[in-house]
């Protein structure tokens, strides 16, 4: 049966999804769906393909909303739920994360305030993840510019069991027994700055699908590389012309293969020298600018969900912007063209390849 | 009395508009609705029981908050309104 590529558009006003087929050259949008929420980012769930929104809606609270239909229609979860006693209240999602593929129905969702939940009903309840919670830690945790949430949920590979997360701003914690247990995992090694750890403000932190051990991790400052078996993550900003930016995606079958889109340090857009998506083939080392039908020079930026690939190849590579746009390559991020404009404010791209 | 569901609020309750049930005050019909809607409860409340935020409740013209929150009392006949709060600017 024939791929095709549907991209789930999350944005300050609803969410869209954008069709083509695996040629990616013609899209057909729909949507909005629950407009006017802001969505803070959407996922495909390959096993079972149900989809997962996070709909963080100021009336009537924020909730997070499933299709087991491809997006006909779709139900709202039992919103996840600090205990009683708790001084937090659920404010919003801003991460959902499929579960292994070993954990059929497990699904992962990170929130505001910062906190990991555990479905294991293909994402109908959620379960505070409470050795996260009582890490001593938290209190150290504070809000970034957008608020204290848990953004990045990065599953091992081959083993379910290890995987990290990313709190914004709270650092990396590492469990290696499913989330029973965790210790903060923030080391540095090698960059310009002589500092022993990471920025604590992570902005997303990814692992790599095939290949287990590697990570990737776009920091408020820096960039980093781990690979498997190391105890420390590698800066691998050199190359790149700000130290700032959001968006990241790794290659889902090249396993030394990354993006990234940089914006300035301080006026946080692509300016100078405007969008552009940034490949390394080298886990970091060198890093080459793709820009080629990009607008030249434009001010744009990408946020921490903007990004994504599909899993056709040649690899597609998708991202969207603060202006409404979403842009798609079809050579591995080499080219772009735009899949969708006049959107609201993209504030995430998720690339689900599916058949027929 | 009448329970009135406005803009969002009525999706929430898979359509519903306009509930009738019996209750004293408004923290009992709040409790009554929810039992006809289930899905309203998380809508309506966060898990602490709070009333969420952007939610307005008006008792026939008036602002609950000024009739003693959700202790106002009700009588036959009156109308509870159910609205999203308008905000933002």
């Amino acid at each position: 049966m024939a791929k095709q590529v549907v991209l789930l558009v999350g944005t300050k006003k609803g969410l869209y999804t954008v069709r083509s087929d695996a040629d990616r050259k013609k899209w057909t949008q729909d949507g909005p769906y629950s407009a006017p929420a802001p969505i803070h980012h959407a996922t495909y769930d390959p096993r079972d393909g149900s989809m997962y929104a996070a709909i963080n809606s100021t009336w009537g609270g924020s909730r997070i909303d499933y299709s087991r239909d491809m997006g006909k229609t779709w139900e709202k979860s039992k919103n996840p739920a600090f205990p009683e006693g708790s001084d937090r209240t659920f404010f919003q999602t801003w991460h959902i994360e499929p579960g292994h593929v070993k954990t059929p129905n497990v699904v992962w969702a990170g929130t505001e305030p910062a906190a990991l939940w555990k479905s294991e009903d293909r994402g109908q309840t959620w379960q505070l993840n409470k050795a996260l919670d009582d890490q001593p830690s938290r209190a150290k945790w504070v809000p970034g510019f957008g608020g204290m949430g848990l953004h990045s949920i990065a599953i091992d590979a081959d083993d379910p069991k290890k995987m990290q997360v990313g709190i914004s701003v709270g650092g990396v914690y590492t469990s290696t027994d499913t989330g029973a247990s965790w210790v903060q995992d923030n080391a540095q090694t090698g960059g310009k700055e002589d500092r022993p750890d990471v920025f604590y403000c992570i902005h997303k932190l990814l692992a790599h699908p095939k290949t287990s051990g590697v990570r990737f991790m776009r920091v408020h400052v820096d960039v980093f590389w781990r690979e498997p078996g190391e105890t420390a993550w590698r800066n691998r900003t050199e190359g790149l012309p700000s130290t700032f930016g959001f968006a990241a995606a790794m290659h889902p079958r090249e396993r030394s293969v990354a993006y990234v889109i940089p914006l300035d340090d301080t006026k946080r857009t692509a300016s100078p020298p405007g969008i552009g998506v940034y490949s390394t083939n080298d886990r970091g080392a060198t890093w080459t600018r793709n820009d080629k039908g990009l607008p030249p020079g434009a001010a744009l930026e990408s946020v921490r969900e903007g990004m994504d690939t599909d899993l056709l190849d040649p690899l597609g590579v998708y991202f969207g912007t603060a202006n409404g746009d979403v842009w798609a390559s079809r050579d591995e991020g080499k080219s772009w063209e735009a899949a969708a404009r006049y959107l609201p404010y993209v504030t995430s791209v998720h690339a689900a390849t599916i058949e027929g | 009395m009448r329970v009135l569901l406005h803009g969002a609020y009525r999706g929430f309750a898979g359509g519903a508009r306009d509930v009738t049930l019996d209750a004293a005050t408004l923290r009992e019909a709040l409790a009554e609705l929810v039992r006809e809607h289930p899905s309203l409860a998380e809508r309506m409340r966060d898990e602490h029981g709070r009333l969420r935020a952007h939610l307005s409740l008006f008792v026939n013209q008036e602002d609950s908050r000024f009739l003693g929150g959700e202790d106002a009392a009700l009588s036959d006949g009156d109308i509870v309104h159910v609205i999203p709060a308008l905000s933002g600017g």
